[in-house]
């Protein structure tokens, strides 16, 4: 880039804050196109579909809204922990374990209780699920300073394992006793279901996703807990002199980010499924939670139509894959998200330079670009 | 003596332990230049798939392993074009490797779902002569394939490379202070550029591996989170090549007890619990690590995961 130099935002822009996911959209159905193209597919008529089967009609909308319920929930607890530097990638297996909590909770308190009592008891399960999945590399960070990343990443595929041992593996409180031949999950009592809207599938976890992702905001800009996360974020040293225990902001931040994915994965058995079902988490809610946080910038209220937009991406792939007469493959759906956070990524260096044409004289006041060494606090 | 379970379960390890060696000293080199790369698992994953179908085409599984090495170096690149011209976040960049790569590799992979190799076309033995008759290590350790004796090299030449040789020790420089080797007229983005694609390029031929031995091509299990393990690993081997290439055998011989045990039916531990063990002994080594505080004296680059901008003049 001879000739341009990259100069820091001081403000960022609203406008390129729109802008970029927008055109990290676009070029990602691009990169789609060249995928479909080669194994002999129209891109427009697949994507014509895509909208077709996530956005325009009426079942569709209520399929995106379902998955967005989760979306919203998994990608609040990417945000809140990334937001601040503390690299939670477990939210799949934290999902998981929230929904095995809610669906034993369920089944425990059986028939009987009142809804608002059963459904309190679901959520408030799932919660601590996912809190105690993200619990040991939270302690670990914490206490040991293990790097969180790779701790929580590996627990995913533990969680995964534990789940399906509860299904396949044993006669399990949360297995099916009317199924011996085709494992799958009891259903939970009819109390514990989350009540849908209308006739739709959708239910009560995208209020809860919301509320969610409201009261978060709220938490991080007006409370003294977020003041004391969002110094922690910005440099934990200034956080030290500030008498800001690292400690108990890592752990709270952690335990919260898992609480939030332990409700998604609520959501998904108590809304969704009506039953602890290993083969209808294949969306992976969790992992993509990371793109859904990443693309709204880990704000906590952008989390909510990023959420509902790429809701219908993942959506889409299974949907098409039902139509009949119709041969596009399932991955198109995780090739179009993981290109898309791939441009974001890319883009999000305009939304903190403005490139500008190099001045002939360099610049009196200091150097524009030395001040923006980035805000990564990589560890290994 | 030579077909007793413990040899042929070595044997084995050294097998299943090969692609976690090669994708740890990918990720080696990458650390070791300054830069994350999450995304190993995913590069791994192209590279599993783009063997197959090279191999599938040419009959040729050396071709098929050139090409997945390729494939990691290209993808690998992407998070090099992110990491250090885009200064982006580079863990958020590395898990979008791993998701896009996962797509394109379900992708193209899609035809052969569930499929392994023709036997004919798959990767077969050579044994070195000599060595291979030595009672038991013979078998263990010089009845094995290319990519086997390659990854020894590799790994040697790694350890030597960064010791001693001049370019090595401008990549350690890169790695620990990017402003000083900037000074010292080393090339900063040039160097972590050429060892992300490299360490891309190993991580596939690690993927490659696994396809090009016969495993079937399968997303969820082919690498099964043998990346991730990697990673992990780097810091485990303190940044080291030869304790990468030690550690990823002993994950070897973990995973085929692990095997052994599930085929052997045990009743006593389910087969889910087995298959968590690795990942739980991973954690566990992650912790007893920083616990027993060696990791400060470890060596990890200083400059890892923060993007080098120059003052500019």
């Amino acid at each position: 880039m001879r000739g341009w130099q990259l100069e820091p935002r001081r403000d960022v822009q609203p406008g390129v804050l729109l802008v970029v996911p927008v055109l990290s959209v676009l070029a990602a159905l691009v990169v789609g196109a060249v995928f479909l193209s080669a194994i002999g597919l129209a891109p427009v008529a697949v994507y014509r579909e895509i909208l077709r089967v996530s956005y325009t009609t009426g079942y569709g909308i209520a399929d995106t809204l379902v998955a967005a319920s989760a979306l919203i929930l998994t990608g609040l607890a990417a945000g809140i922990a990334f937001r601040f530097k503390l690299y939670n990638i477990g939210g799949e297996g934290q999902l998981y374990v929230g929904a095995i909590a809610a669906a034993g909770a369920a089944l425990w308190l059986g028939e009987g209780a009142s809804p608002a009592l059963a459904i309190a008891v679901v959520i408030v399960a799932g919660a601590a699920g996912g809190m105690i999945w993200v619990a040991i590399p939270a302690l670990a960070r914490a206490y040991l300073n293990t790097s969180e990343i790779i701790t929580s990443l590996l627990l995913n595929y533990v969680a995964l394992s534990l789940l399906q041992y509860l299904i396949f593996g044993a006669n399990t409180p949360w297995r099916d006793p009317n199924s011996p031949t085709f494992p799958r999950g009891a259903p939970i009592p009819a109390e514990a279901v989350f009540p849908r809207w209308a006739t739709t599938r959708v239910h009560l976890g995208l209020v809860v996703a919301v509320v969610a992702a409201v009261l978060i905001a709220v938490v991080i800009s007006r409370t003294r807990w977020g003041f004391h996360w969002r110094i922690f974020g910005d440099s934990p040293e200034a956080a030290r002199y500030a008498g800001i225990s690292s400690r108990q902001v890592i752990v709270v931040v952690l335990l919260l980010s898992g609480a939030l994915a332990g409700l998604a994965g609520a959501g998904e058995v108590a809304g969704r499924a009506g039953r602890l079902d290993p083969n209808g988490l294949v969306l992976n809610l969790g992992y993509n939670g990371i793109i859904v946080a990443a693309l709204a910038r880990y704000n906590p209220l952008a989390v909510i139509p990023v959420g509902v937009l790429l809701g219908g991406i993942l959506n889409a792939g299974p949907a098409l894959q039902s139509l009949p007469g119709q041969n596009v493959p399932v991955a198109i759906s995780t090739t179009l998200t993981g290109a898309i956070l791939i441009f974001a990524l890319a883009g999000e260096l305009f939304v903190r330079y403005r490139p500008t044409r190099r001045p002939d004289a360099p610049p009196s006041d200091g150097d524009p670009v030395s001040v923006g060494t980035g805000d990564e606090g990589g560890r290994a | 003596m030579n077909d007793s379970v413990l040899v042929l379960t070595l044997a084995g390890a050294v097998i299943t332990g090969t692609p976690i060696a090669l994708a740890a000293l990918g990720a080696l080199l990458n650390e070791r230049a300054g830069i994350l790369n999450l995304g190993i698992e995913g590069i791994m994953l192209v590279g599993a798939v783009t063997a197959f179908l090279g191999t599938q085409a040419t009959g040729q599984p050396l071709l098929g392993l050139v090409a997945g090495a390729l494939a990691g170096a290209t993808l690998a690149s992407l998070h090099g074009f992110l990491s250090i011209t885009m200064r982006a976040n580079q863990i958020v960049s590395g898990l979008a490797l791993v998701i896009f790569g996962t797509g394109v590799a379900i992708f193209l992979g899609q035809p052969v779902e569930g499929q392994a190799l023709v036997p004919g076309a798959r990767l077969g033995r050579t044994a070195i002569p000599l060595l291979e008759g030595l009672p038991a290590v013979g078998r263990i350790l010089f009845q094995q394939d290319l990519v086997v004796y390659g990854s020894w090299l590799l790994v040697i030449a790694a350890a030597f490379y960064l010791t001693r040789t001049r370019t090595g020790l401008a990549l350690r420089a890169v790695g620990e202070s990017p402003a000083t080797a900037d000074a010292a007229g080393i090339r900063v983005a040039m160097v972590r550029y050429t060892h992300v694609a490299l360490g891309g390029a190993l991580a596939g031929l690690g993927g490659a591996y696994i396809t090009t031995r016969g495993a079937p091509w399968d997303q969820a299990a082919t690498t099964g989170g043998r990346g991730w393990i990697a990673i992990a690993l780097v810091v485990f081997a303190s940044w080291r090549p030869l304790r990468a290439l030690a550690g990823a055998y002993l994950f070897g011989i973990a995973l085929r007890v692990n095997f052994a045990l599930q085929a052997a039916d045990v009743r006593i531990v389910p087969p889910q619990f087995l298959t968590m063990l690795p990942y739980l002994l991973t954690i566990a080594v992650l912790i007893v690590l920083s616990a027993t505080d060696t990791r400060r004296r470890l060596g990890s680059p200083a400059a890892l995961g923060v993007p080098y901008v120059r003052d500019e003049r």
